[in-house]
């Protein structure tokens, strides 16, 4: 900013000061009548010496010319036709100018703005491209995360369904350890059970044997026996419990 | 000259430089010779530096003018008036440009003012050089038959009116037109310097009659001195750009009659 406001006010500057520098001196270009009829006295004084020559019938021609030169001095010649010398050095000067113009100077200028105007053309095409490439980069990058999403999601779904597999599993083995415990529990209960009726049988085959020596110490009826075996059971029975 | 007690220098004496060189001979070196020397230099010293490669982005300096140039032309002047097909007179319309724009700045160049182109020798030099290319460039166009008939019976017009419209197209397309060029330029730099003149010689007459002179002239000629240097570096772009243009305008209108 501060740049810029300098550059403003050089150039302003620079632009005040070539209008009073470009102002001051213009009526240098031209003459006054007087210092024109002056100059031409001086110029006729420096070549003849003196005016009063002029008189002289040697020199008519001079004196004709002297007065057609002071002449000049009032009178104003169309500007409107042009002067040959004129003409010649500056339609030769156009001419050279056009043809350096052709040649060189701006084929270059034009080549020089080709040249630019190609390269922003290239830099944003390259952009353009990097772009692109950034976009698919980008969609490559979402397709992957999305992927590596389902992914997970899948993992996680695996590892619930195996972690149910595994705890239906373990359950079942649970379940069927339990199964074989109560099944153990219940062959232990049925030997525990087979192994108390062998023993009640031998303490059965005990009683009866005392039973039966009981009996045949005393003679008794069927059913005096019955009561007497079944009073021995109880017995043992209530032994037992 | 004595004009209202003000001594102004004589017309002639504005515009008419003595030789400096080869006095008498056609090829005499004067003031305005000289400028129109410097104008080619300028030019030349312009494009050939702003040609040179380089590799910046945005362009400064020399090469910015001649380029703001080179697309002024193309953009504003050819491409308006002739279309993609004037591409091709690019060089000859951007060295008009240029040419007459630094013969016509000098008029406000400090210890040189004078406009090169307030002599007639450039203007009508340049104007019979446009004349002819138009009439050419026409010619090649739309051959010499289709030229002159679509010159000077321009389509569209009820044929009645030709016997007005044939006339004042002949005066106008072959006579008229370089003249006319030639003379709103040449019209112009000499009003301009004119101009310039009578300011400068009005605010150097009141400053050296002292006095109320003092004010007077630092009031109002000398600020109007300024105002009108501004003024005329104005005119001398705007000069170079119709010059320019209408010359587009004569090329485009001879390629391309229908419009």
């Amino acid at each position: 900013m501060t740049a810029t406001i300098r550059r403003l006010a050089g150039a302003f500057g620079l632009i005040g000061v070539l209008l009073v520098l470009g102002a001051v001196p213009a009526s240098a270009a031209g003459e006054t009548i007087g210092t024109c009829v002056f100059e031409e006295i001086l110029h006729a004084e420096e070549e003849f010496g003196s005016l009063h020559v002029l008189e002289e019938p040697a020199h008519k021609k001079d004196l004709v010319k002297f007065e057609e030169d002071l002449e000049k001095c009032v009178e104003a010649p169309s500007p409107i036709f042009p002067e040959l010398d004129e003409i010649i050095w500056g339609g030769a000067a156009f001419l050279i100018l056009f043809g350096f113009m052709w040649w060189k100077g701006f084929p270059a200028v034009q080549r020089a703005m080709q040249a630019r105007s190609d390269k922003i053309a290239a830099d944003l095409d390259a952009a353009e491209q990097a772009k692109t490439e950034a976009t698919t980069v980008l969609a490559d990058h979402e397709a992957q995360l999305a992927g590596a999403k389902a992914e997970a999601a899948q993992i996680v779904e695996d590892a619930r369904a195996q972690a149910d597999l595994v705890a239906a599993e373990i359950q079942a083995r649970a379940n069927e350890e339990v199964a074989q415990m109560r099944a153990r529990a219940a062959a232990d209960i049925e030997s525990a059970r087979s192994q108390a009726v062998s023993d009640l049988r031998g303490v059965v085959a005990d009683i009866a044997v005392g039973a039966a020596e009981r009996v045949i110490k005393s003679n008794l009826d069927v059913d005096t026996q019955r009561a007497l075996v079944d009073a021995y059971i109880d017995e043992v029975a209530s032994g037992n419990a | 000259m004595n004009l209202l007690a003000l001594e102004f220098p004589p017309v002639n004496h504005l515009f008419d430089w003595p030789s400096i060189w080869f006095e008498g001979t056609p090829y005499a070196i004067n003031k305005t010779v000289l400028i129109y020397l410097g104008s080619v230099l300028a030019t030349m010293l312009l494009f050939g530096l702003a040609g040179r490669q380089r590799e910046s982005l945005v362009p400064a300096g020399v090469q910015h003018v001649a380029e703001s140039g080179v697309n002024f032309i193309e953009e504003s002047v050819v491409m308006q008036t002739i279309g993609p097909d004037g591409k091709k007179f690019m060089p000859f319309l951007t060295t008009m440009f240029f040419f007459i724009l630094f013969s016509n700045i000098t008029e406000v160049i400090p210890f040189i003012q004078f406009p090169a182109n307030s002599r007639m020798a450039i203007p009508v030099t340049l104007a019979l050089l446009v004349w002819v290319i138009y009439n050419f460039v026409g010619v090649r166009s739309q051959g010499l038959f289709g030229y002159l008939k679509n010159s000077l019976f321009p389509p569209g017009v009820p044929w009645p009116l030709y016997l007005i419209v044939t006339p004042i197209e002949l005066v106008s397309t072959f006579v008229v037109r370089p003249f006319s060029l030639a003379i709103r330029l040449w019209a112009n730099m000499v009003a301009g310097h004119l101009l310039l003149v009578t300011f400068a010689v009005l605010s150097a007459a009141m400053w050296a009659s002292g006095g109320v002179g003092y004010g007077g002239a630092l009031i109002l000629s000398f600020p109007m001195l300024i105002l009108m240097t501004g003024f005329e570096i104005l005119v001398s772009v705007l000069q170079a750009f119709i010059f320019t243009i209408l010359t587009a305008v004569y090329i485009g209108g001879s390629m391309h009659p229908e419009h």
